[in-house]
């Protein structure tokens, strides 16, 4: 019985589900039948909606039994950083209800989650500059990269090099300036050389969810359950 | 030699080029050039689109981007949603990312002049974070008030005209994705573009628009604008300059930075290799 639970049922709910949204997708029977298609087929991605909304619940609270677990496991070496974690998902989650709770017990102040004064002055003011400051660290670690990848060794990397630089021209003002058909050739560069080189790559993640969803329809892909095969 | 080899270690420091790119950034900023800038022909062509469109005409602007794109993504939001405004678009706003919430909070105070005239519910609305990824992208192709029922600020969709107007993907005559990512411009073009036959704009980051750029190739989407410079030329083109042409010089500073480290790199190196084979020779 435990098996039929734990194996077949889920696997039966999701070969029907495939089945139902291609038919839905493919199959015109009638105006009828497609109009009854349609409404299956949206409640489908309603539920999908729902449950992603809950799985951020999920996620929230993993988060905290993760950090918990960690506190305890390695003790005072990872306390501090643990602790601030948890310290501001908390703080965040509670100004986050009060601004919830305010949009529904008097809208007429204008106050939801994320205008909420707290939730807000410390997403603008903690996140959002960490955040920021993360991502421009980048610009170093760029710079670095390609002042030691761009060494001529060989002709391929003389290539490499020549289509960085057209490309890093084009991308400035001072490009335009010196020579005004950077700002093409950056053009060209990318609308056919790299779209020949990305193409492929999109075909192949398509084919492989294609081929994803008939290992899914067979029963073979069984690692979403948690699962070897 | 020895002096060479020392120079070459100076060179060689990361400390010297990460202090030169700080500066290359912060000094422009502070003391701009003004260097004269060139309009693309893609540019131009969103451009020409945008100017196309009918007085009156729905446009649906997807906010998927984080604080840390904002420098580069923003400019290019507030001169797309002036064009469409100047033409008299009316704007449906909305996230499939809980961030995008912020980010268009903070677009919204840095461009409050384009807002000032407008009125909420008639001329634009924000619906917020509609959670469920491509699930909810396809969704709301299908009907944008059957999958939420409020907006960011708990109004009642059915409450507001423009939400009367226009419901599911047909109902727009532009989509705009401005996302960090690159799965969202997937989304679209799987569940708004194939199935509705929905045109599409990407705003992208710099790093991201090589991978999306066959989309455009193929057709699935009109045009696209990508980083700071295709937000600096917009800005021309509107006539609301901002921070797209303001980090224009720093940009181009350190570009060139970097492009005179990668000679000085390679005159190094290759001294150095040519020298070792001198010795080995003798």
């Amino acid at each position: 019985m435990s098996l039929v639970v734990r194996k077949y049922v889920p696997q039966i709910i999701i070969s029907a589900i495939i089945v139902a949204t291609v038919a839905f997708y493919y199959l015109y029977i009638s105006k009828e039948v497609a109009g009854a298609f349609s409404t299956a087929d949206k409640a489908l991605s309603d539920w999908a909606v729902i449950i992603t909304s809950f799985a951020l619940i999920v996620g929230g609270i993993d988060i905290l039994r993760f950090h918990v677990l960690r506190i305890k496991r390695e003790g005072l070496a990872q306390a501090p950083f643990s602790t601030v974690t948890i310290a501001l998902l908390i703080t965040m989650v509670v100004f986050g209800v009060i601004g919830w709770y305010y949009s529904y017990a008097d809208p007429k102040a204008g106050i939801t989650i994320t205008t909420q004064p707290q939730f807000r002055w410390l997403y603008t003011n903690v996140y959002a500059p960490s955040d920021a400051a993360v991502y421009s660290i980048l610009v170093f670690y760029i710079a670095s990269a390609s002042y030691r990848a761009f060494r001529v060794r060989n002709p391929m990397a003389l290539l490499l090099l020549i289509t960085a630089v057209i490309i890093m021209f084009g991308n400035t003002t001072i490009g335009g300036l010196i020579w005004p058909g950077f700002l093409s050739l950056r053009d060209w560069i990318m609308t056919v050389p790299n779209t020949a080189a990305f193409r492929p790559i999109t075909i192949g993640a398509g084919l492989g969810t294609i081929v994803l969803g008939l290992r899914l329809l067979t029963w073979r892909e069984v690692s979403w359950m948690g699962r070897r095969e | 030699m020895s002096g060479r080899i020392s120079l070459g270690r100076v060179l060689e420091s990361r400390e010297l080029l990460y202090t030169l790119l700080l500066l290359s950034v912060i000094l422009p900023l502070l003391h701009p050039i003004g260097i004269p800038i060139e309009i693309s022909v893609r540019t131009r062509d969103v451009y020409n689109y945008v100017e196309k469109l009918k007085p009156g005409c729905h446009v649906y602007i997807e906010v998927y981007y984080e604080v840390a794109a904002r420098g580069e993504l923003e400019p290019n939001l507030i001169a797309l949603t002036k064009h469409l405004f100047d033409k008299g678009c009316r704007i449906v706003y909305g996230s499939l990312s809980a961030f995008g919430v912020v980010a268009f909070s903070l677009f919204r105070a840095s461009a409050a002049d384009l807002f000032a005239d407008k009125v909420y519910g008639r001329d634009y609305v924000y619906l917020g974070y509609i959670a469920g990824g491509e699930a909810a992208t396809a969704s709301l192709a299908k009907s944008i008030k059957g999958t939420i029922s409020v907006d960011n600020y708990g109004n009642r969709l059915e409450d507001l005209p423009l939400m009367k107007e226009v419901d599911k993907a047909t109902d727009f005559d532009l989509v705009v994705i401005v996302s960090s990512g690159t799965d969202v411009f997937a989304y679209y073009v799987r569940q708004w573009h194939t199935p509705y036959g929905v045109p599409l704009l990407f705003v992208a980051l710099s790093v991201i628009g090589p991978s999306i750029e066959p989309f455009v190739g193929a057709k699935q989407a009109i045009g696209m604008l990508v980083g700071q410079r295709a937000a600096a030329e917009y800005e021309v083109l509107v006539g609301r300059l901002g921070l797209g042409m303001a980090s224009m010089d720093a940009q181009s500073t350190s570009h060139m930075l970097i492009l005179a480290f990668i000679v000085i790199g390679n005159v190094v190196y290759w001294s150095k290799r040519l020298s070792s084979r001198r010795g080995g020779a003798r």
